[in-house]
């Protein structure tokens, strides 16, 4: 991790554990200072970005975390049978606005297929799904055209609520630079790598602004500096009143949400649980 | 209007940029015309027909299953579903058209003495019902091989069926090949009545049907409770 790239990820951190903004910009430039006249690596000089960033909210204060808002989606007892199977019995979730969800459990415990009868592109046999607000949805794969380019994409999703050309392609292209991605580049989506294209994957679903994001393992294929972005932007995302769900097998992420649903199938029914 | 104009836009712009899929789809029905220009000129236009009709059907079939993935996301997006399929159906009839353009160059320097409108109207009817039911295939039968082995029996069984035979009318290119016959035998114009007329009726209810299958896949589901933010 160069010294960029570990500034960034401080910076992640120090919004992670609600440090103001004007106070972020101010720590940030500081460090910045002191690596470039000092020079030294800045894990040397201060350590992993995480611990310095507790360091500092400690020192600096934090903001209050924003009370939850009402509720954007409320699944209850949802029940899915594949033939003989019973991949989900009596599954629920409560998302607020402002609010992270993560989705857990072991591989083919049915986090993919609650992810999809939330969004309603599948239908349990038993259940129900209330949602206030507009939804996207992010796929684990798919989700994009092989042989389109980044502004193109951005251009089909955003006429879907009526955006025109450059609007869409303004939003996509900056949604994009939070993560590390700069989208201007004419590439079909099936020229971009693995991370790349999840990315793209990524930025579409927020494109339009939706109240409650739905993302089924978003980073695959991310390295570490697009991992941090993609949290960075979460939070953003969750501070600004979204209600997010993230499907997710990566447990040391699970002290930056709200909300736990446990599908593994030792939990009779997935039991949501307080983060 | 703008959601729909701008899925036909996506639609072209997909299929031009795969060269390689351009080329054969023109090469397709270029071989149907060659093959069979040592004989009866009737019977080249007539391979022509079906080979651009195939060339589309296929194109169709394979956009509309790379699109699968994708138009989930669009319905969530904004897009009701008939913006999808009419959409889609749109770029793949201007395709089409880019595709038999050229063709109809090539008859009407390569024969003569034909009714060129009825061959032109032939190949308009040719694409017509081509899109839609390639795009019907496609999204009845998800998996592309058996899509492309559906469609391998219609046109073979197309091509092989005596058009006089009453069993001939149920197949989705009968109105080319009586507007054909019109246009290179001469024939009454009841050849071409009919061929229009059966072209229409098709066109129409395979636009039907694939706006049933599509709206059906991508359709609210029941189980879903929309309600206003608080």
């Amino acid at each position: 991790m160069n010294a960029d790239q570990w500034l960034h990820a401080f910076a992640a951190e120090l919004h992670h554990d609600r440090v103001a903004p004007e106070d972020i910009r101010h720590v940030v430039a500081e460090a910045a200072t002191h690596l470039r006249d000092g020079g030294g690596d800045p894990w040397t000089v201060f350590g992993p970005p995480d611990r310095y960033a507790a360091v500092i909210a400690e020192s600096v204060g934090t903001r209050p975390a924003p009370r939850p808002g009402p509720v954007l989606l409320h699944a209850e007892g949802i029940t899915k049978r594949y033939g003989r199977r019973t991949v989900l019995r009596d599954a629920g979730l409560t998302v607020r606005a402002g609010q992270i969800a993560a989705v857990i459990g072991a591989n083919g415990c049915g986090k993919s297929t609650f992810l999809r009868i939330c969004a309603g592109l599948a239908s349990p046999d038993r259940g129900q799904v209330t949602l206030a607000g507009r939804l996207a949805y992010c796929p684990q794969q798919g989700g994009t055209a092989d042989f389109l380019l980044p502004d193109e994409h951005f251009v089909l999703v955003g006429a879907g609520r009526g955006m025109t050309r450059s609007t869409a392609r303004r939003a996509g292209r900056a949604t994009a630079r939070q993560l590390g991605w700069e989208s201007a580049d004419p590439v079909p989506a099936r020229q971009l790598s693995g991370g790349t294209r999840q990315k793209l994957n990524l930025t579409l679903s927020t494109l339009n602004e939706p109240d409650i994001l739905l993302l089924d393992e978003p980073y695959q294929g991310f390295d570490r500096g697009s991992y941090v972005n993609f949290w960075d932007q979460l939070l953003r995302l969750r501070d600004a009143g979204r209600a997010i769900v993230v499907v997710t097998h990566l447990l040391n992420q699970l002290d930056r949400v709200d909300l736990v649903l446990d599908l593994t199938p030792a939990v009779p029914g997935g039991r949501p649980c307080t983060g | 209007m703008h959601r729909l104009s701008t899925v036909a836009e996506m639609t072209l712009r997909e299929l031009v940029r795969r060269r390689g899929v351009l080329l054969l789809l023109l090469l397709m029905p270029l071989a149907f015309y060659l093959i069979r220009r040592d004989a009866y000129i009737g019977q080249s236009v007539r391979a022509l027909l079906l080979g651009i009709a195939w060339a589309v059907s296929t194109a169709a079939l394979f956009t509309t299953g790379a699109a699968r993935d994708l138009e989930p996301r669009l319905r969530l997006a904004g897009y009701r579903p008939h913006h999808l399929y009419l959409g889609r159906m749109l770029g793949l009839w201007v395709i089409g058209l880019v595709i038999a353009v050229p063709f109809f160059g090539l008859v009407a320097v390569d024969s003569d003495g034909l009714r060129y409108g009825g061959v032109a109207a032939a190949m308009l009817c040719a694409v017509a019902v081509a899109a839609p039911f390639g795009m019907l295939i496609g999204a009845v039968l998800p998996r592309e091989l058996e899509g492309t082995l559906l469609l391998l029996t219609v046109v073979t069984v197309q091509m092989l069926l005596d058009p006089a035979e009453a069993g001939a009318r149920l197949t989705p290119f009968w109105s080319c090949r009586e507007i054909a016959t019109w246009a290179v035998d001469h024939t009454d114009d009841s050849y071409l009545t009919r061929g229009v007329l059966h072209a229409v009726a098709v066109t129409a209810l395979l636009v039907l049907a694939v706006a049933g299958a599509v709206s059906a896949r991508l359709r609210r589901r029941r189980h879903v409770r929309q309600l206003p933010v608080t």
